[in-house]
């Protein structure tokens, strides 16, 4: 605890709060490519961070780090800590399977399983037995799809596949199916760059609602998505973070000429 | 001047009308100011001069032909003058004549490429049918002799009779071998041996395919995948063998070990073997159909906490099955046309039996056994064969259609 309060004190554009990951000098190597140097990053609990940055940056990299998703990638390299709770995830003992039970992830392409849409959501609590029964299930399924609010659109035909939906009823199936595992925390890569500007408001509106209860980690291509909703914001740049801050600091009055030069769309 | 110098000569024109024509076609532009551009490829020109030089050669020929084919009662002598001195000069004529009219039309502004073009397209359209209509030429010569064979031995029979003993009299004053062509046995075996043969390729294949696709490194599929392939390229008769003098064998004796009569050649021994046959038939249509499932299936699994044995089982497979159904229908036709692997281990005695440890026979060895030697070509006996093989194309085409409708709805579903 103690050096994470010298840290904040060190960087003095953000305000106080609890982290719930925190990152430390984090390397990621594809094979011989680095893809990331030497990251430092903490997440506050309970509030929208969301990583910017050009293309190839390293933001999704950083983000599929946090629940390692990256083992499944041959050649793939992690160096370094990243906390949950004060446990290293990537130290020994630390079961991937049940990490990426704890840390959700929103992908960017809608991804329903080509099963229909109660199954979709129940596909966690029954790998994980969250449910002892079926009434127990069937009551996890809907309060999931209440909170990802599809509730009303899907109720009639919680036995079609899921694949019918639209795009962004899709994707906020997929934050359902996220939700129904009870996660603490949900990360989210570009999950709105497949859908349409009024999909895209339906699911910025139900991430700001999330944030009542979970930690969310959201990587964005959009600047007035991060500027609307998040709290905090990491701008990555080849590989490193340039600048963390909280977010009216970021947008407003950047330190660093880089994060200047992004967020006015000057490259990227 | 005989045939093949002549043909040899014809090309070596045609083909410098070709250069040539290309090369004029060129210099037309170079010299006429009016437009950057010719109207067509030089290389179509040069095609154009091409067919006209080849058309008068052709035409004289098919006239020749016509000519000697309808005349009746020719001078020899005086054919043989035509064929040797009239002919050729006729055509090299013909040849030049045609080469220098076209070569005469080229200029820039000679629109021949929607002519070339047409006929390309013609080309490739006569391509693609003549093997369409060899499959329609076969099945008609099946049905006429099928037809043929039901005007001698009656539907009810072939489709419901339970022996099979095609054994017609040789001699006229021979008794008691009228023959009897009862087509259950056969198909009944057939089907015992496809259905062994399956149970052997569909386990083996399918988990071999999973393997490759989600567990195996980069490097071992690299290595190991074209190896699985080569058994595909094993000749059937080495197979064959293999199953009559190996695996038979081997089944015979284990079966005595344990005190259980297994005859030599079993349905068991056939079905073994033809199923190691098939496994990279249905291991490699089913790795190519797992890795159609999109990666972000995969990533939507496990980033709910999914383990890899998990996410092959509920969402991989379940993704893939009608695709894998496909693959195993198309597997159980390649099975039921099996020939060389049953004749050589599971015999030609048509038991009608379901137990696999006995010897059944199976259509197409049936048709082997009822064409191999001589034969006369209007006896039940060998007519049977057509018969056969009729209901076995249709059978395996019905099962082919089914599977390409299977996996063409698969295919849809993330396009």
């Amino acid at each position: 605890m103690q050096s994470l309060v010298e840290e904040s004190a060190a960087t003095e554009q953000q305000t106080e709060f609890n982290s719930v990951i925190s990152a430390k000098r984090v390397n990621v190597f594809y094979g011989d490519t680095q893809a990331l140097t030497n990251v430092d990053l903490e997440v506050p609990e309970n509030q929208i961070t969301s990583l910017i940055g050009p293309s190839g940056c390293g933001k999704s990299t950083f983000l599929r780090c946090l629940n390692r998703m990256n083992d499944t990638v041959d050649g793939c390299r992690v160096e370094g800590e990243i906390l949950l709770d004060g446990v290293d995830i990537y130290g020994p003992g630390v079961d991937e399977v049940l990490l990426r039970a704890r840390v959700g992830m929103v992908f960017q392409k809608p991804n329903p399983f080509p099963k229909s849409i109660y199954d979709n959501v129940a596909y966690g609590p029954r790998i994980h037995g969250l449910a002892a029964n079926k009434d127990e299930l069937d009551e996890m399924v809907l309060t999931s799809l209440e909170k990802a609010g599809l509730i009303n659109e899907v109720q009639n035909r919680l036995h079609s596949t899921g694949t019918s939906l639209s795009g962004g009823q899709q994707q906020r199936l997929c934050i359902a199916r996220a939700l129904a595992v009870q996660p603490e925390i949900i990360l989210m890569d570009e999950p709105c760059s497949a859908l349409d500007p009024i999909a895209t408001a339906k699911v910025e509106e139900l991430i700001e609602e999330l944030k009542e209860n979970y930690s969310i980690i959201i990587v964005t291509h959009s600047m007035q998505q991060a500027a609307r909703i998040s709290q905090k914001t990491a701008f990555f740049h080849l590989g490193e973070v340039v600048e963390v801050g909280d977010t009216e600091k970021i947008f407003t009055s950047p330190s660093d000429e880089r994060t200047q030069g992004y967020i006015t769309g000057r490259f990227g | 001047m005989s045939f093949f110098p002549l043909v040899i000569v014809l090309l070596l024109m045609c083909t410098a009308g070709y250069w040539y024509g290309s090369k004029k076609a060129l210099s037309g532009v170079r010299n006429n100011s009016t437009s950057k551009f010719i109207t067509s490829r030089p290389h179509q020109f040069g095609i154009y001069v091409f067919i006209w030089g080849m058309i008068p050669p052709v035409l004289l020929g098919l006239i020749w032909v016509v000519m000697k084919l309808t005349a009746g009662n020719l001078d020899q002598g005086l054919v043989q003058q035509i064929e040797n001195v009239v002919f050729p000069v006729a055509i090299m004529l013909g040849a030049g004549a045609g080469l220098y009219f076209s070569i005469g039309r080229i200029s820039p502004d000679l629109r021949v490429r929607k002519t070339i073009e047409t006929l390309v397209y013609g080309v490739l359209i006569i391509a693609s049918t003549i093997s369409i209509l060899t499959t329609v030429g076969i099945v008609l010569s099946l049905m006429f002799e099928t037809v043929q064979f039901f005007g001698k031995v009656p539907l009810s029979e072939f489709f419901f009779g339970l022996t099979w003993s095609p054994q017609t009299a040789l001699r006229a004053d021979q008794v008691g071998s009228s023959g009897a062509f009862g087509s259950i046995p056969l198909f009944l075996g057939t089907m015992l041996i496809t259905f062994i043969a399956m149970c052997v390729a569909v386990p083996l294949g399918l988990m071999s395919a999973i393997y490759m696709t989600e567990y195996a490194s980069d490097r071992f599929r690299a290595v190991v995948k074209p190896l699985l392939e080569i058994l595909a390229g094993i000749p059937t008769v080495v197979y064959g063998f293999f199953a009559a003098l190996t695996v038979g064998v081997f089944f015979r004796d284990a079966g005595d070990a344990v005190g259980i009569a297994v005859s030599s050649e079993s349905a068991l021994a056939a079905g073994v073997v033809m199923g190691m046959m098939i496994i990279p038939f249905v291991s490699s249509l089913s790795d190519d159909i797992i890795m159609a499932v999109p990666q972000s299936l995969r990533d939507g699994s496990y980033g709910l906490g999914a383990t890899k044995s998990e996410t092959v089982r509920k969402v991989i497979l379940p993704a893939a099955l009608p695709g894998i159904v496909g693959a195993v229908l198309l597997a159980v036709s390649r099975a039921i046309g099996e020939t060389m692997i049953v004749v050589m281990a599971a015999g030609f005695a048509a038991n009608l039996t379901a137990n696999p440890l006995e010897a059944v026979t199976t259509v197409t060895v049936q048709i082997v056994g009822l064409l191999v030697g001589d034969q006369e070509f209007d006896s039940a006996k060998t007519l049977a064969a057509f018969a056969l093989a009729l209901v076995l194309f249709v059978v395996t085409l019905t099962l082919n259609v089914i599977a390409l409708l299977v996996v063409r709805k698969y295919r849809e579903k993330y396009d």
